[in-house]
């Protein structure tokens, strides 16, 4: 610690900060509007000047590192007159009427439309009044006058992107929105452009945000300390009369969010800083799309039965007997049951044993190809091998080497990504390997880029040189080595690596980098993981084994994790949702009970077709039963992320409709079906149940995270390092599948139940286009 | 290609043995204010006639860079007598030839006659203009076409290179620059020496050295004119400062709107990497240096030095504060050591001559000469090098010859926009760094602009503060807002629409815009204001009590008594007897 005065009080500070967050530490306040935690420091707007004893001038707080021994003064006369005519310089910029309005106490007795204004004229009129970082400065140095002549812009309001709008009239430039895109977010889709009097944020040739390499993740707008950047969600409805968290649903890194509520309904929902996982950012669905989830026009919200060939609300009971009687009727085995991943834990887990036990088959989960998680998991346990999957998101900017396989991470995990970035930022090395060009290139040491089909042997190949380049003697102890060695031998390091679209050089660069930049991490998307290939998931098993890292699939949805350790003791033999739709058509199965996606049922419907969602889907439309479920906003359970990070969530809101929770649906439907140990009364109860009989969840009922600390997936400490032979003749043949892994991923990247968000949300439709548009020109 | 230090002077031996010695020589001044006048031209005209008369074998032609004497160009020097033509046209070459080449007499309305006695001075050495500076850089400009590097073999090239590598050692080479006394010619004037010992013992695994030449003082033109007339002594400087700090490449940052000295700097830098004076094993020593040359993209903020090096990494010209400094953390994190034009230009000299020579020239603080650009209401404006510690005086009336058109002095600036304005009560001061700080102005990069009774100060600083508002990087809020401010005020007030108190409102702007400021285009930008405020307050007053603008320049003020304002139409609004 090092040791400083300030104001002639001793302060201790870390090395590395600066005065002015070692003053923040101990409460002092100096006045600041351009520095923001977490961004490099920026010395724009100039009020944080302190003076050093000893030292002339003035210097500012946020851009001086502490020293030992330094006095630092943060309030003399000619300081805080300084402070003041800088204030009010910035002011002269931004419309400021309503500080010296006469009329300012009375205010709110008379103020008429608040927020439909086009722009604000003074603080009662701007989205943010209330929030404004400027107002807090301007009431700590009580400014109650501006002595310059106001000077207006006078720009247009830009409201062509989503989501937010940009009303550089009230911008006092201090970058923070410039230093966030490019520092934290890696996408540097806006800047200071021109210079002196002119000087503005922008976009490159003033394009729209969608054309510069936006992702609408909504940092800007959280860090703006003005209107300038105010979302459109919170303009025209008033402000929020409550806020609450919740875990966001809409992908596996689980996101804390702040949500706005109005009179019971969702009005925004965004990031703050501190929570775990996301420490304060989020991206595009996170900040700005759950409201649409929660409050679509689509929800399905009473239950409906066909009667004489059109569907007609009835009520929950009529709506479950007819369940019960047609599961009933139909042979053991007869029936698909598709869970949704996207389901809480609680959920999950009573519809496994309801499936398991009362209708004797075997759930399928919702992904359109094989889940990369379970895939890969089910690969590793078929050799008797638990992989440790756990991994803390922070953990990820520690990394010294990076290999992100199949997933473009700033679309399909953002917040995973902004950790990435962190630990490029310090030296890390990134290795991207994808089939097609991805922001990622622009940060990677290395970009690969193969032909679907050779993951396999590009592995096999790249283990095979790592294992020549290690003294045998460290790695023949380990078993399983000379098989290892057997196999690799065969692998064809020319044909197969130059078939693949590489050259034996990227693949050794590949290798070093991952022998030499530690600590490491292999992060695996469905691209790579997507398609059945079990000679992939060996060979990165054994390449982590090589080198000490760890493979992560990266799982797609938020419960993915939770089910794969739901499933992990049972056979997990579940087929695809492919091979049930083609079942279907062939006959084998008579009934099919859908809570999650599904490819559309055409003319070769089953019998009895259930569809339980959120949503009136399109299947819904053929269904002889709807059953409405609750979003997670309105109930309550639990998630398990990426991680291995049990995170529970409690209710946002009353239930819309007559819709029930997913656990209680299938309870009730339980009990009509003659069963008496289905009597859950709340999530609570299962989640307890849950960590009773499932080993690696039994921290599952830990307390809120509030009161405790979190819970995570236990795993085996004692890691069994094996390696795995390749196991099929020739091993590293191209695998042909008929389905193309990354628009598999992508294409099932933006839903929440059955419903899709990119065709219900115009702006998410619009920013994914411009990512298609994008990828296919640079493929050319 | 040179190998050994003891080439240098054996090539200059081998030059000097196979040029041919004509009889006579025309040396024509082809630099940036020559050919702005005609000199290309000249050149042509003198081709011309040389070849028609057959004189190729005993009539010499050179053209060289930079003569100096801006105010009559374009001009040739006849060699060997050294007699100076000045304002030469195409049609006076056959008389030059005839008169002055062949029959060596000399052509009076040729020559420079001051103006006050209408004595008639032929040669250049003898013209009062050049009598009294001391033109340790810039004489040799006579002699060499930036063109041909063995010009400045000739001139004595390279040979302090050769020392500095293998008879000093690095920390010599810095004891030597820092005992010479050199201060930073860019306008800082921070001691040269120590900046370098600074930048040597930060522990890198590499250093840079950049030459300022982005030059962006309206009215200066003295570091594009040296890269124009000899850039070889700036690259010479610069390898012998690179082997004294320990820094393998070096930049040279141009602005782009001199192309010319662009060309010439290139040029020269291509030539001295083919002899093996730039790149590995520079004249066989261990050492190893190459230089980029970048160019600017026209903004002013680019001479500061963080807004400098933000632009040669390729980004966005914005200054960033201090600490870390340059030599500590510059380019890409490196420790870096930046210095002006000049700055550099001079270290040959103090190693070729040494130390003790060098600090005899100048003032007991300031050591060396300074070259100034003359310009404004000057008879002879033009490059002048003159020794610190001269008089004002001196300059403007023995080497500039006075104001011009029969008029009277009204103020000298100095240091640009970043510099003030020093009224006829200031003329005996000496020249150097201090005194033109406490006098309320700043050497900044040589710039003097002489103003007259026609000038308008008011007007003058409203001028300088639209400049450094057009150029101000819009960072920090008190330059970007707050210099916008003074410059409405100074508008209003050459319109006649001043206040009382907006002298008080400019003295506080001024004031905290000075303290509070990121870099040195927001610190010093209120200094032309501030500094008329303080010498010429009673213009203010005339402007705003009496609406009443005494040089004639701010056209809404215009006043005849009783009469229109013929260049406006309209009524003055005070009497005629104001």
């Amino acid at each position: 610690m090092i040791k400083l005065k300030i104001d002639g009080r001793e302060i201790a500070a870390e090395p590395g900060a600066t005065v002015l967050e070692a003053a923040q530490a101990y409460g002092i306040y100096i006045p600041n509007l351009c520095a923001a935690k977490g961004l490099t420091s920026y010395g724009g707007c100039r009020l944080c000047l302190i003076e050093i004893k000893g030292r002339r001038g003035y210097v500012p707080a946020c851009c001086t590192p502490v020293e030992e021994n330094l006095e630092i003064i943060t309030e003399t006369p000619q300081l805080r007159e300084l402070r003041r005519l800088t204030l009010e310089l910035i002011l002269s910029e931004h419309p400021h009427a309503c500080l010296i309005c006469s009329e300012k106490e009375n205010c709110e007795d008379h103020k008429s439309t608040i927020r439909k204004v086009v722009e604000p004229t003074g603080c009662v009129l701007c989205p943010e009044n209330g929030q404004c970082r400027l107002q807090e400065v301007v009431e700590e140095l009580k400014v109650e006058g501006v002595r310059f002549p106001a000077s207006y812009r006078n720009f247009e309001v830009l409201r062509e992107d989503p989501f937010f709008d940009r009303n550089y009239n009230i911008c006092i430039l201090c970058a923070r929105c410039v230093r966030v895109c490019a520092e934290v977010r890696g996408a540097s889709a806006v800047t200071v452009v021109f210079r002196g009097p002119q000087a503005i944020i922008g976009t490159a040739l003033d394009r729209p945000l969608l054309d510069s390499g936006c992702q609408l993740c909504g940092a800007c707008v959280d860090v703006c300390p003005t209107g300038a950047l105010t979302e459109r969600a919170l303009k025209g409805e008033g402000l929020p009369d409550e806020t609450r968290s919740t875990i966001c649903p809409l992908c596996s890194v689980g996101c804390t969010l702040e949500v706005g509520l109005r009179k019971g309904r969702i009005l925004n929902s965004y990031p703050k800083n501190g929570h775990p996982v996301n420490e304060g950012q989020a991206c595009v669905k996170g900040r700005f799309v759950l409201r649409d989830v929660v409050h679509s026009p689509k929800r399905a919200l009473r239950p409906m039965l066909r009667r004489h060939g059109e569907l007609a609300e009835v009520s929950w009971d009529e709506a479950l007997d007819a369940v019960a009687q047609g599961l009933k009727a139909h042979p053991e085995g007869g029936t698909a049951f598709v869970v949704s991943s996207q389901m809480t834990l609680e959920d999950q887990y009573v519809a496994g044993r309801f499936t398991r036990s009362v209708l004797n088959v075997e759930p399928v989960l919702d992904s359109p190809g094989p889940s990369p998680l379970l895939a890969f998991r089910k690969v590793l346990q078929e050799e008797g091998i638990s992989s440790p999957l756990n991994l803390e998101v922070a953990s990820l900017s520690e990394a010294g080497f990076i290999l992100v396989a199949g997933a473009d991470l700033t679309r399909s995990h953002p917040i995973l990504w902004v950790n990435v970035l962190k630990a490029i930022q310090k030296g890390a090395k990134l290795v991207a390997w994808n089939q097609g060009p991805s922001p990622l290139d622009r940060w990677a040491a290395l970009s690969l880029r193969t032909e679907p089909g050779y993951e396999a042997a590009v592995l096999g190949y790249l283990g095979r040189w790592l294992l020549e380049r290690r003294p045998k003697e460290q790695l023949a102890s380990i078993p399983g080595y000379d098989e290892l060695k057997a196999s690799l031998e065969l692998v064809s390091p020319a044909g197969g690596i130059s078939a693949a679209g590489l050259t034996m050089e990227e693949v050794q660069s590949v290798g070093t980098l991952l022998d030499e930049a530690r600590p490491g991490v292999l992060l695996c998307g469905s691209e790579l993981l997507g398609r059945p290939d079990a000679g992939a998931v060996r060979m990165l098993w054994n390449l982590a084994q090589l080198v000490g890292t760890k493979v992560i699939p990266l799982a797609a949805k938020n419960n993915e994790r939770g089910i794969a350790e739901l499933w992990s003791s049972e056979a997990a033999n579940g087929l695809s949702v492919d091979q049930v739709a083609q079942g279907i058509g062939k006959g084998r199965f008579k009934s099919l009970y859908l809570t999650g996606i599904f490819p559309l049922l055409g003319e070769s419907r089953p019998e009895l077709l259930i569809v339980q969602d959120c949503y009136r889907t399109a299947n819904g439309q053929l269904a002889d039963v709807i059953l409405p479920a609750l979003t997670w906003a309105e109930t309550e359970g639990t998630f398990i992320n990426v991680e291995g990070r049990i995170q529970k969530f409690k209710r946002l809101l009353d239930p819309l409709g007559e819709a029930k929770p997913d656990w209680w649906i299938f309870c009730r439907l339980a009990e009509k079906m003659g069963r008496k140990d289905f009597a859950f009364q709340s999530p609570m109860e299962i989640a307890e149940e849950i960590s009773r009989t499932v080993p690696a969840l039994r921290e599952a009922s830990l307390p809120h995270p509030k009161k405790g600390r979190p819970g995570f997936v236990l795993e085996d400490k004692k890691s069994t390092t094996r390696f795995l032979p390749l196991g099929r003749p020739g091993g590293t043949a191209r695998i042909d599948s008929d389905l193309a892994a990354a628009e598999v991923g992508l294409s099932t990247l933006d839903t929440y139940r059955g419903l899709n968000l990119c065709e219900e949300i115009k702006g998410l439709r619009r920013l994914r286009e411009k990512s298609q548009l994008r990828d296919r020109k640079l493929k050319g | 290609m040179l190998t050994h230090p003891s080439q240098i002077i054996a090539w200059k031996a081998r030059i000097l043995e196979e040029r041919p010695a004509p009889k006579k020589t025309a040396v024509v001044s082809n630099g940036i204010c020559g050919r702005a006048s005609g000199s290309l031209g000249i050149i042509a005209a003198l081709n011309r006639e040389l070849d028609r008369r057959g004189l190729r074998d005993t009539v010499g032609l050179e053209v060289t860079g930079c003569h100096g004497f801006c105010e009559l160009e374009p001009n040739i020097v006849i060699l060997p007598e050294g007699i100076y033509y000045g304002r030469v046209k195409p049609e006076d070459i056959p008389s030059i030839i005839e008169t002055t080449i062949l029959k060596n007499k000399v052509i009076d309305r040729l020559v420079y006659a001051d103006p006050k006695t209408g004595r008639r001075y032929a040669l250049q050495k003898d013209i009062p203009f050049y009598r009294k500076q001391m033109r340790l850089l810039t004489e040799d400009n006579l002699r060499i076409d930036p063109d041909r590097i063995e010009d400045y073999i000739l001139a004595d090239g390279y040979q302090a290179l050769a020392k500095a590598l293998f008879d000093m050692t690095a920390e010599e080479v810095i004891r030597e620059v820092d005992a010479a006394g050199l201060r930073g010619r860019g306008g800082a004037g921070f001691p040269t020496g120590k900046k370098w010992q600074f930048c040597r013992k930060e522990i890198a695994d590499r250093r840079y050295i950049i030459c300022n030449a982005d030059e962006g003082n309206p009215g200066t033109y003295m570091d594009r004119s040296i890269l124009v007339a000899n850039p070889h002594s700036v690259i010479e400087g610069m390898i012998i400062g690179a082997y004294a700090i320990g820094a393998a490449e070096g930049y040279i940052y141009v602005r782009m709107e001199a192309p010319q000295a662009v060309r010439q700097v290139t040029i020269a830098r291509d030539q001295a990497r083919k002899c093996g004076l730039l790149g590995r094993s520079i004249l066989g020593s261990e050492f190893h240096f190459d230089i980029q040359i970048v160019e600017g993209a026209g903004a002013f903020v680019c001479g500061e030095e963080t807004s400098l090096m933000a632009s040669i990494e390729g980004r966005r010209a914005v200054s960033r504060q201090r600490p870390p400094f340059p030599a500590q953390s510059g380019l890409w994190g490196q420790p870096t050591n930046i210095n002006n034009v000049e700055t550099w230009a001079n270290v040959p000299l103090i190693v070729k001559r040494g130390a003790e020579w060098y600090s005899l020239i100048g003032t007991p603080k300031s050591k060396g000469t300074k070259i100034f650009s003359l310009v404004g209401k000057i008879r002879h404006g033009g490059q002048v090098e003159v020794p610190m510690g001269i008089k004002l005086r001196e300059i403007i009336y023995d080497i500039g010859g006075g104001i011009k058109d029969g008029k009277k002095f009204k103020a000298v600036q100095t240091g640009g926009p970043a510099g003030g304005f020093l009224p006829a009560e200031f003329l005996d001061l000496a020249i150097d760094y201090d005194n033109l700080v406490q006098a309320g102005s700043t050497m900044g990069s040589g710039g003097m602009i002489v103003v007259d009774e026609t000038t308008c100060m008011v007007d003058l600083a409203r001028h300088y503060m639209h400049f450094t508002q057009e150029e101000s990087c819009g960072k920090c809020v008190p330059c970007r807002v707050g210099t916008r401010q003074m410059h409405e005020i100074l508008v209003r007030i050459t319109r006649g629409e001043g206040e009382e108190e907006d002298l008080a409102r400019l003295q506080e702007l001024g004031e905290s815009i000075m303290v509070a400021s990121l870099c040195g285009l927001g610190q010093t930008a209120p200094n032309p204001v501030l500094s008329t405020l303080r010498h010429f307050r009673e213009e203010y007053f005339e402007h705003i009590r009496h609406r009443k603008c005494a040089a004639g320049v701010c056209r809404e003020l215009l006043s005849l008594p009783g009469q229109d304002s013929p260049r406006t139409g309209r009524k003055t609004n005070k009497g005629q007897h104001d």
